[in-house]
């Protein structure tokens, strides 16, 4: 059994030109949202963090998915979830919109200069940037389960493959590679967003940061009306 | 000297030919910044536009539809119904005539819209007759149009077009 699967590199290349299409459009605006609040800092290391998150959690579910050969049931029992996931996107684009503009005293989520005085914020201080910017992970994790069109066809595609293959480890392991390749294949367009939202220039003009934020803000409303309707 | 030398060389005219050239080189990247929005949303419109068979061509709910392709009649059949996002479904396919050199299969997808290879491979279940399964996944846009194109080794390509409920 070779380790890449042509069914593994067909995902690869649709998650590459689905990514400059369908998922600038749908997570573009997340990471766009991360990216203005990582200000000053370099933009790879949160960011490779974040995507490695997101695709591990493709991961688990394409491994699921190959080992019960089945989408719908999987699908059935993480659609709540998925909702849920959707509406805390939403909140959190919003949450960075307000913080970016200061209208609430509550400095950015996991910016660098958040600066705060109580004993427990101290102690968060404490952990200092490498806290701050390891909460990318888990911040992926959670954001991978954000329910998308092309994800759930990855994910059939993944349940099938599971149904072909001859055992249940073959199953899992044929569902989790296919769904990292579809992962893989998605970041150089996420990349490419974050890097153009991450210009110098763009982050200290005054009045481009307080329209991106306001766009950020309205977005997250769209995420959350989207997501109650969903 | 020329005044405008004198105007360059002065400490002042060097700031603002620096304030300057570096205005020219932020340039590009300003309009990389404010035409890229643009141009996304300007190919997906144009790519809906230059679709003419967006327009729903078949009722699923009701029953089977029938087109062309090739010279002969393809009737496409999808139960259960109504027909459902994220279940799966049974996809039937019935052709007319002399029977294809391969066996058909279906690709699922949005009409102007990527969304990832999704295959519904058909068996010969009977004369001209041929089945599978597959699934109709959910996009959060909220958009219910979905086409199947009917691909008929050796006759070509036909698509149905539906709205799905979700």
């Amino acid at each position: 059994m070779s380790f890449i699967k042509p069914l593994d590199l067909v995902f690869l290349f649709s998650g590459f030109s689905v990514g400059f299409g369908h998922c600038i459009g749908m997570c573009g605006p997340i990471v766009v949202s991360l990216s203005l609040n990582l200000k000053t800092r370099s933009l790879w290391i949160p960011y490779l963090l974040y995507h490695a998150g997101r695709i591990t959690t493709y991961a688990i579910l394409g491994g699921l998915m190959g080992f019960s050969g089945s989408f719908t049931h999987i699908a059935g029992r993480i659609a709540g979830l998925q909702k849920g996931m959707m509406i805390f996107a939403g909140l959190l684009i919003i949450v960075m919109g307000v913080a970016m503009n200061r209208w609430i005293s509550i400095g950015p989520i996991f910016g660098n200069d958040y600066n705060p005085d109580g004993v427990v914020s101290r102690s968060f201080r404490k952990l200092g940037k490498v806290q701050s910017t390891a909460v990318y992970f888990p911040l992926g994790l959670l954001l991978g389960l954000l329910p998308c069109g092309p994800v759930y066809t990855a994910l059939v595609a993944a349940a099938r493959t599971g149904m072909d293959a001859g055992n249940s480890i073959e199953a899992t392991l044929a569902g989790m590679g296919l769904m990292v390749s579809f992962g893989v294949g998605t970041i150089p367009a996420l990349l490419l967003v974050a890097r153009l939202a991450h210009l110098n220039w763009l982050k200290h003009k005054a009045v481009i940061y307080k329209i991106g934020s306001i766009l950020m803000i309205a977005v997250g409303i769209y995420f959350v009306i989207k997501a109650v309707r969903y | 000297m020329p005044d405008f030398v004198k105007a360059l060389t002065s400490q002042a005219g060097r700031r603002t030919g620096n304030r300057f050239r570096r205005r020219c080189r932020l340039l590009p990247a300003a309009l990389i910044f404010l035409c890229l929005p643009m141009m996304i949303w300007g190919r997906t419109a144009r790519a809906a536009d230059k679709l003419p068979h967006i327009t729903v061509n078949c009722d699923v709910h009701k029953g089977a539809c029938t087109q062309e392709i090739g010279g002969v009649e393809a009737t496409l059949d999808i139960s259960p119904k109504p027909v459902k996002a994220m279940t799966d479904l049974r996809f039937r396919l019935m052709l007319s005539g002399k029977p294809p050199a391969a066996e058909p299969y279906i690709d699922l997808g949005m009409p102007g819209m990527k969304m990832g290879p999704n295959k519904v491979r058909l068996e010969k279940v009977g004369e001209g007759v041929y089945e599978g399964t597959g699934i109709i996944v959910r996009c959060p846009s909220g958009k219910r149009t979905w086409k199947a194109a009917v691909t008929v080794p050796g006759r070509g390509t036909v698509e149905f077009i539906f709205d799905v409920v979700y």
